[in-house]
């Protein structure tokens, strides 16, 4: 595994931004849709390079993932893109009815996903995406952890038929990867590293989470933590898991989404029907969030339950309860 | 200007798409029959003239795009498609069953959904309020691209609740769409009730106007209008164009019209018969502008279609087939830029061959010509020419002509029979009753010969005589006295309409009895029967039901 072993802080919109103008240089077929957000999104990097390519319809998150439809119908490849909040917050059945239904060639890649939307507050803290967005048929679902993992994926995002929601967070993060890394499918996940007594499977900025814990686990604890960079929630690698869940005997989720209906419940799926072990889910519980200004996103975190430390906590816990 | 449509075989059609949808409805025990018969007129025109599409090729890239955005108007969107040929029209009757390609609601085709699916339908509707910024997305495609096609959207007027609806209207004037026409079906009921009552849209007009979209006013169900208003939207530029499509929710079957009760529901299977019966049953009134006093032509246009006529007949006399003279081709296209309702042409006139041409150019919509007045083969020059213009072609027969054999050879090509019930030559003559038996004699051959067009009377129609000839098998009735000769033409076409009223339910009344459901059949009917009972002396039937 090429892991980042400098500091390099990069943010994971700009990598999208920066990825789609590659891909447009490259394929005329490719168009963008924006709802008044398209500064923040980066998807403007794409409509100052291609002004006759990127659609704005202002706020109208419905309108947004429609349009995109009917250009895909005339058959474009469409980037439709805004804030988690509201795409699929309020617009899940135009997503569900007019996009996965019809088989659609729409690439819904949103930003500001979780509690890291920070100051806005729980009414922009996108917390039941991924919930909502698995159980619609035909749908996929990709939650990278860096900006080297959206750079990858947008491009398999636009060559592979079909609907796809990509959730980006907002802050920018430590690379996980080497700048060079290129391993990355649909239905794949990322062993970040090996390790024997427990697996911590996470997705987005919780993978750093997990890898830090893992590293003070081993130091301090000698727990050997497998650490899965699960950026692919549907497909999920089911090979992976059940491998986890036999090597490990105890699996740990952590994500910033509810634990209701998200990684954790998806890993929990492919245990109980494969190979049932105990499984601690980590996310935020059946609860909204609230606002913290942007210096204050790690206590944000940590108050709901999301720190390095409560992972541990979480690890040593399963360790005791597997041993009883 | 003509519209160059083939008038009645459109309409013929149209009514075929009605009489798919509700068997397919029957069949299935739900779906939703009122949509399905306010935008039969509008799916008609889309698919039968308008739009550029190859019902053999259905993903042609230089297709028109239709996306029926109200898409519980299934049953008649796929009859109109399979009308239109891009399914066997038995595949209706599997609508809504489990396995079916005929889904309750249409889903856009595509190898994932061939089973659910067929070639031809662009998209998956069913959610209100979505399939407008959906064209959007097409249109937007189809520009970018510099390409032609055009997308032609359905909605309705309870769909039109959905703020979605807004936002569409919003971004499509914005991006200056002009190759997108929205259609809205303004039948003024939705699920709950009547619009106004449950969410009103009015003034509907206004408020696309002030979206910054051309919008046109048009009734809905004359295929003319709906033709007309589409030709005129085309030359907008820079503006997406409404069409404002005022409709009656049900029309076609008089029970369900303007009923709120039938927006969603099947009628019992057994009626079936008589439905389709009812739906052959229309009647179309073609007053003939010769008739009543010799005012001028236009005005008497004019007030027969205010009026709600179907057609204008334009009885053409050359004082040589026939003792009078009346008008010719120059009056016709003077009276062709006042209105766009179908002229019915009747050449009375020796050798038609060598003045067709002139009528196809004045505008008719239907032109006629005499059995009497040309052979087989100057019949068929005649036809190519009128097909290929695309002009309802008919013949006339007058009341002491036997029905030549030739024409038998040529009825896939003759949309309407004229059977002459006076001798023609002169306005307001008497009714020749012998005339009954021969309508009843030429109707038999033309139906052992598989015949699909239509029969019109001509001559002494009206409100005595027209259940005769109604029962004989006409279905356009010219009528000039009895529209003109007295001064409320408005009177007089309701007058006409009442009385075709009363023939068309006494035959629906007698099928009921025939096939045992007499009294069944009153029942559904009982709100709109009342007013005649006296006349289909139904009142002993109406008080047993209370």
């Amino acid at each position: 595994m090429q892991l980042s072993d400098k500091n390099i802080i990069s943010d994971m919109r700009t990598a999208y931004g920066k990825t789609l103008v590659e891909l447009g240089s490259k394929d005329p077929n490719i168009v963008c849709v924006g709802a008044d957000t398209t500064d923040s999104l980066k998807t403007k990097l794409f409509g100052d390079k291609f002004p006759n390519r990127l659609y704005n319809v202002g706020i109208a998150e419905a309108n947004l993932v429609s349009i995109a439809a009917g250009l895909a119908i005339a058959g474009k490849v469409v980037f439709a893109s805004t804030y988690a909040a509201f795409l699929p917050g309020r617009c899940l059945d135009q997503i569900r009815n007019t996009i996965c239904y019809p088989f659609l060639n729409v690439k819904l890649v949103v930003s500001h996903a979780g509690l890291t939307v920070g100051p806005d507050g729980a009414s922009h803290q996108q917390i039941e995406d991924i919930s909502t967005m698995r159980t619609i048929p035909n749908m996929r679902v990709l939650v990278p952890s860096d900006s080297i993992a959206v750079k990858n994926l947008i491009p398999l995002l636009s060559y592979t038929p079909g609907p796809f929601f990509m959730r980006l967070a907002r802050p920018s993060n430590s690379n996980i990867y080497e700048d060079n890394f290129e391993q990355f499918d649909i239905g794949k996940c990322n062993v970040i590293r090996d390790g024997s007594d427990i697996t911590l499977i996470a997705c987005g900025l919780m993978v750093s989470k997990a890898i830090d814990a893992a590293q003070t686990l081993e130091k301090e604890y000698a727990v050997s933590c497998r650490v899965i960079d699960m950026y692919s929630i549907k497909p999920i690698d089911v090979d992976l898991v059940y491998h986890a869940a036999v090597d490990t005997g105890a699996i740990v989720t952590i994500e910033e989404h509810s634990i209701i209906g998200g990684l954790g419940s998806a890993v929990c799926e492919v245990t109980a029907e494969n190979h049932p072990v105990p499984v601690n889910r980590m996310g935020i519980g059946d609860i909204f969030g609230e606002s913290a200004r942007e210096t204050e996103i790690e206590s944000l975190l940590s108050k709901y339950g999301l720190s390095s430390d409560h992972i541990i906590e979480s690890v040593l816990k399963s360790r005791k309860r597997i041993k009883k | 200007m003509a519209l160059k449509m083939r008038y009645l075989e459109l309409n013929r059609k149209v009514r075929d798409v009605r009489m798919l949808a509700i068997q397919g409805i029957a069949e299935a025990g739900s779906g939703h029959p009122g949509a399905s018969f306010s935008a039969a007129e509008i799916m008609g025109v889309l698919y039968f003239h308008k739009m550029k599409h190859k019902p053999s090729d259905p993903l042609w890239e230089g297709r028109d795009y239709f996306v029926n955005s109200k898409a519980h108007s299934a049953p008649g969107f796929y009859a109109a498609l399979a009308t239109a040929g891009y399914i066997d029209t038995k595949e209706i009757k599997t609508l809504r069953k489990l396995g079916s390609r005929l889904q309750g609601h249409p889903v856009m085709y595509s190898e994932r959904q061939k089973n659910h699916s067929f070639p031809g339908i662009e998209y998956s509707g069913g959610s209100e309020g979505i399939g407008l910024s959906v064209s959007i997305g097409i249109a937007l495609a189809k520009k970018r691209d510099g390409q032609k096609n055009r997308v032609y959207t359905l909605i309705g007027d309870g769909e039109s609740n959905e703020g979605q609806i807004w936002e569409a209207a919003m971004a499509a004037s914005k991006f200056k769409l002009d190759n997108l026409v929205a259609i809205l079906d303004r039948n003024k009921i939705q699920q709950d009730g009547f619009t106004e009552e449950i969410m009103p849209l009015d003034p509907v007009r206004d408020k696309w106007a002030a979206f910054n979209w051309n919008v046109v006013e048009v009734n809905g169900h004359k295929i003319e209008q709906i033709i007309d208003a589409l030709s005129r939207v085309e030359k907008v530029e820079d503006k997406p164009s409404i069409i404002i499509a005022n409709t009656t929710k049900g029309k076609g079957i008089k029970h369900m019209a303007n009923n709120p009760q039938w927006h969603g529901k099947a009628p019992p299977k057994k009626h079936v018969p008589i439905l389709l019966e009812e739906l052959q049953s229309e009647i179309l009134i073609a007053p003939s502008i010769i008739a009543g006093e010799p005012e001028n032509y236009e005005e008497k246009v004019r007030r027969a279609e205010r009026a709600g006529a179907d057609l204008i007949h334009l009885d053409i006399m050359d004082g040589k087939f026939v003792p009078t003279t009346s008008f010719f081709a120059d009056t016709i296209k003077h009276l062709r830029k006042i209105s766009s309702i179908p002229f019915d042409a009747h050449l009375m006139i020796e050798k038609p061959i060598n003045h067709v041409k002139e009528y196809i150019d004045a505008g008719c919509d239907i032109i006629t010509v005499h059995v009497e007045a040309c052979n087989e083969s100057e019949f068929v020059k005649i036809n190519k020419m009128l097909l290929k213009a695309g002009i309802s072609p008919g013949i006339a027969i007058n009341p002491g002509t036997k029905f030549p054999s030739w024409i038998i050879e040529h009825l896939d090509n003759i949309d309407v029979m004229i059977i002459m019930s006076v001798n023609p030559g002169f306005a307001g003559q008497k009714f020749i009753p012998e005339a009954l038996d021969k309508m009843a004699e030429v109707v038999k051959t033309l139906k052992s010969n598989n015949y699909k067009g239509f029969i019109e009377a001509d001559g002494g129609i009206d409100a005595t005589t027209l259940q005769q000839v109604f029962d004989a098998g006409a279905r356009i009735m010219v009528a000039g006295n009895a529209v003109y000769g007295s001064p409320d033409i408005n009177s007089n076409i309701i007058q006409l309409r009442h009385k075709a009223n009363v023939a068309i339910e006494t035959k629906l009344l007698e099928l009921a009895t025939i096939n045992d459901m007499r009294s069944d059949w009153i029942k559904s009917r009982k709100n709109m029967l009342i007013p005649l009972a006296k006349e289909l002396s139904i009142e002993e039937d109406l008080h047993a039901i209370k």
